[in-house]
Formats: structure tokens, sequence, C-alpha cells
């Protein structure tokens, strides 16, 4: 800071991205993170991780469902949604993600189903609570391979799609230096895999408790946040040699806030006790699963929010504070509260215990 | 001086014979002076012939915020957003028995000629005009405040009456009208001068050339090739300024 200019009047503009978009990026991260958890068990028939990988896939259910409601809710004009289609733009990254979400949710969906028409059948015949339901959506409760690898492959295209799209929106953006660094994309979806996992260790907490699976997604958590820490590394040492302009710009707009060197120091120290933990107590299945759900959604939050507080022209730092309403702290709970609405829903269909016993009597199923 | 002879002495300033742009202005002129009902001049946009520019003599503004006034005004801003603002500083000064000293930067939004804002807009409600002028279409826009996040001179926002991106148009309405925007007739320090950059004879180009070797845009590495040109600009106020922040926010609504 140059302490000879003081700024006395300029404009402090207000975030434009909302708590909205936090939530929207965190819960599409998790969902196609979860989803390619869900793969080696389901798809590929991995020994150990059909009920990781059901788990994963519920967990991918419940956020993508979630996420575009969010991602509606930050448009300051949702009911013109349909302007997206009417009107699309090849040079807008946003416009492209129109068309990828729902290659994405359509291939998740139809995989989703064809992955749980057995266990739907299942539940209708047990006679629980939606039965009835159940019946109906299980529609013969056959398992067709062929219709499930091609939907997989589909929702795998729209889960690099999305991921594609979601990163580069962010980091094309010059006019913000912190997020335009080509490392930006590569660090959502490394955050977003880790709280996935994070998210399948927070249900497995729940379900019918499989040591086995919770020291394998420990194991997997572990080299995400080794992962993350490298990248991390790598970006700093981008920033500090000067080898890479961008990175160079984007530290130096950050570097001498007191703030961000608490989110920065924050964000190291929780990866590296969920690193140690996961490594060394791969047991403490819900501490390490919490730790990276919290780390997935600060990254967010400090990204488009903190990214949001930084002047373009003028001097020094605007400062938020979130306010009480659906522009703030409503949206957060709202996406929570629907969350919850969809987890309950679903799992009233398809119960968390028996999805998660896949892992020890159904490893084939 | 009144902001109306401030007008016609520009206008007058210019060598004969007058361009049909200038010719608009001064016919707009008696529709500021009088609001005599003038039958509205032919859209000289429509053309495509006139490029509108803004030259700010940052030496002549005296920071009275006349013009940030006189936009909310005129553009029914919402309280707590602006369009246009000076940005004033206090700077220390080292050459001088004084210890500091006021810098002032009128800014507003540079209607570049390659402007980040138009590509990132996901259903091409933000376009280029014929005559340069950026513009946001209110019917289609959408309100996701991608092209707030791109623009690098943070002259957009999202306007909370409207829920649509909002921003300078270089009072459109009015130049389409062959009027002056409000800043560039309520500014009295004659800082703010605005024309037609294709046209060789107008005040603007003439004055554009006679200051040639001190022109400069802001953030000129980012190659948005403004529309907004300065005078005066210090080059520590050229990219994001680096100093104390600012010591007066002002009170934006709740949001609706």
């Amino acid at each position: 800071m140059n302490p000879n200019i003081v700024e006395t009047l300029n404009v402090a503009r207000e975030v434009a991205w909302l708590p909205w978009a936090v939530q929207y990026f965190f819960l599409i991260g998790l969902s196609y993170g979860a989803f390619l958890l869900s793969l080696p068990g389901i798809v590929f028939r991995r020994p150990g991780w059909a009920g990781i990988s059901r788990l994963a896939l519920l967990g991918a259910l419940v956020c993508g469902l979630a996420a575009p409601v969010a991602l509606l809710a930050d448009l300051h004009q949702p009911g013109r949604f349909w302007h997206f289609y009417a009107y699309f733009t090849p040079s807008s990254w946003m416009s492209w993600g129109a068309f990828f979400i729902p290659v994405y949710l359509g291939g998740l969906l139809m995989y989703a189903w064809l992955a749980f028409r057995p266990e739907l059948a299942r539940h209708a015949q047990s006679g629980g609570k939606l039965a009835g339901l159940a019946g109906v959506l299980a529609y013969g409760g056959h398992e067709s391979r062929g219709a499930l690898k091609a939907a997989a492959l589909l929702a795998f295209v729209g889960a690099a799609l999305v991921a594609l799209y979601t990163g580069a929106e962010v980091a094309v953006v010059q006019a913000r230096p912190l997020w335009n660094t080509p490392l930006l994309p590569l660090q959502f979806f490394i955050t977003a895999f880790a709280g996935a996992v994070g998210l399948a260790l927070l249900f497995n907490r729940f379900g019918p408790k499989d040591e086995a699976a919770k020291r394998r997604m420990a194991g997997v958590l572990a080299a995400s946040q080794v992962a993350a820490l490298a990248v991390g590394a790598l970006w700093l040492a981008l920033g500090l040699s000067g080898v890479s302009p961008v990175h160079a710009q984007a530290l130096a707009e950050v570097g001498p806030s007191a703030n961000w060197q608490l989110s920065a120091a924050w964000a190291v120290a929780a990866t590296v006790l969920t690193l140690v933990l996961a490594w060394r107590r791969p047991g403490s299945g819900l501490v390490i699963g919490l730790l990276a759900l919290h780390s997935a959604w600060m990254m967010r939050w400090s990204i488009f929010i903190g990214g949001q507080e930084v002047p373009k022209t003028g001097a020094g730092y605007y400062t938020y504070s979130l306010p009480l309403g659906p522009e703030g702290l409503m949206g957060i709970v709202g996406t929570a509260g629907l969350w919850v609405f969809l987890f309950v829903f679903i799992t009233t269909l398809l119960p968390l215990d028996r999805l998660a016993a896949g892992n020890t009597d159904k490893a084939a199923a | 001086m009144n902001k109306a002879s401030q007008t016609l002495d520009r206008v007058a300033s210019a060598t004969a014979p007058a361009s049909p742009s200038r010719r608009n202005f001064l016919r707009g002129v008696p529709v500021v002076t009088a609001a005599a009902a003038l039958a509205p001049t032919p859209a000289i946009a429509s053309t495509g012939k006139q490029q509108w520019a803004m030259l700010i003599d940052v030496r002549k503004c005296i920071g009275c915020q006349a013009c940030t006034v006189s936009c909310i005004q005129e553009n029914a801003v919402p309280e707590g957003s602006f369009r246009t603002v000076v940005s004033t500083y206090s700077v220390k000064l080292t050459d001088s028995a004084q210890p500091a000293g006021t810098y002032v930067l009128p800014r507003l939004c540079n209607h570049c000629d390659n402007p980040p804002c138009i590509p990132v807009c996901p259903v091409s409600a933000t376009y280029k005009r014929e005559d340069g002028i950026v513009a946001v279409d209110g019917d289609r826009c959408v309100g996701c405040a991608y092209c707030v996040q791109a623009c690098p001179y943070d002259a957009r926002f999202i306007n909370h009456e409207t829920n649509k991106a909002d921003k300078c148009t270089f009072c459109a309405h009015r130049v389409d009208a062959g009027l002056l925007p409000a800043c560039v007739e309520t500014c009295v320090g004659g800082a703010r001068i605005f024309g037609d950059i294709n046209d060789p004879e107008g005040e603007l180009a003439r004055r554009l050339k006679e200051a040639q070797p001190q022109l400069k845009v802001l953030k000129p590495e980012l190659e948005t090739a403004p529309r907004v040109f300065y005078i005066g600009l210090d080059e520590r106020f050229t990219g994001k300024v680096e100093g104390q922040g600012t010591l007066w926010k002002p009170r934006s609504l709740p949001h609706a």
C-alpha cells in the first residue's frame, strides 16, 4: 500500500455474484466429484467399492438437483432463464454452461435411475415408506448393464463439460486477476472431488459403519489433499518467482491483505490437517469428511465473495458483510434446506443403510 | 458561465462549415435551455458514421460531482449506485509547502472499442451500437452479472430497481436527440468534451489531436481500446490505485 495516497471519495461496488453463486459452484462441484466416485463401484465393479459408489451417487443426485436452483436464484431475472436457450452466445462460457448442465443432469438422472432400479424394486417389495412410488419408479426393477454404461458415459461427458465450463467461466475474467489464472479450474476440480469424498464419508457415518470403505475413502482423500497442496504450492511459486505474470498479479492483488493472509493460512492448515488425519488416522471418517467439505466451500467463498471485495480501480478493499435476506444468509440456508429435503426424499426411497450395504454382502450387485 | 453558453462556446469554437453532428448539437441546445418542444432530430446514430467518444481534461476538473448528480437525475440511477463518479484522492506532496493535494479522476463506462463485457454476456444482451456506444438491451438481460465481473473499470452494476445490468450509456437517449450527455452539459469546469471521433472538424477530434502527446486511457495494458480519453492522467491512477482505501461509502438500498 502506498501511504502517500488516500482515497477520500469513490464508489464501493457491491458483490454481484451473491452467496447463491457460491452455493451453486459448491454443489455442482460436489455433484460431479461424487459422480466420478460412483464409477469404480457401479460401472467398473471394482471390489470393495460398491457401497462407496452408491453413497457417492446418492450425493451426486442430491447436490446435482439442488445446484441449478441456486444458479437460477443468483440470476437477478430468474424468470428469463429461457433466454439462455433462445439467445445462444458462443463467445460466453456461461452460455455454453446452460447447455452443459442439462447434458450432465440428464445423463446423471438416467444413470442413477438405471443403477438404483433394483434397489427401488427391493424397497417397493419391503413395503416401507413411499413403497408405492418406489415401485412405479423401479418400473420392473431390471438391471440393464448396457444402458447403464451408456448413461454413465453421457453423464461423464456432461460432468467433464461442467467441470470445464465452471472453471473456465471464472478463469477468463481478466478484470479480476485473482480469478484470471490457468490453475483456477484445476483447483476447483481438486477441491470439488475432495469435498465429494468428504460427502461420501459423511453418508457412510450415518449408514452401517463400514470400516474398510472408510479407510479406502481416507486414502483417496489423502491423495486429493496432496494434489491440492501441490497445486497451491505451484500457484504460489509461479506468483512469487514472477515466471507467470498472471499469477504474480493475482498474488499481488491479495498478498498485502491481512484478511487474505488469514484465509490462505486457514486453507493450508485445513488441508494439511485433513491430509495428516486421513493418512495417520484413516478411521476418523466423519472429521476428515467434514473438513474436506468445509475446505471446498471455503475455497469458493473466498474466491467469489473475497474476489469481489477487490476493487478493480479503487484503492484498498471493499468490505462485505453478509446480508440476512435472500441475497445473503437466506440464500445459503435456503439451498441447504432444499438439499436436506432432497436428501430425505431420496433416502426414503433408497434407504442409506441399504445403499451402503453393498460393500459387505453384495459387492457384485 | 452557465451550462448552455458553455455548450454554445464549445460548438462555436469549431471552424465552419459545421458538421451534421455539431448542427445536431446546436439544434439541441434550445431544448435544454428553453425546454422548447422541438421535433426530435433524426437519429444521428443510424448513419453509422459517428463514433462517440469523450475526452476528460483532469486539469479542469474541480471534483464538484455535478456530473455525478446530473447523471443520477437524468438516468434515475438508484440510491447507492453510480454510472459516473469523480474519484477523489488526497495525495502527499513532496515538492510543495502544502502537505497534501487533491487529485480527482472522473470515471464512467469507457465504451471500449474492444469491450470485455460483450463476449461474456450469455444472451447477447450487451452490444456495441454502430456509433460506438456500448449498450444493454434491458428486455433481454437476465441479470447474471457476468458483464459486471468482466468490466475492468468497475463501471457496471446491477440496478436493484430493474434487476438488470446497468452502466453509463453516454446518455444515448440524449445523444440520439442531438443533445450532449448530462455529465458534459453540467460540468462546470468544462472538463468533459464529448463528440464524434470521426469528425476531423469537430472539437473532440481537434482537442484529441492537440493533446496527443499527453493523451492517456485507463488500464491500457488490457488493450480494451477505451473511447474515454484523459489529459492530465497521473500514472499512479491509470490502474488499480495503490493507496489507502476509501474513507466514505455510499449508503446502498437493501436489495429488492
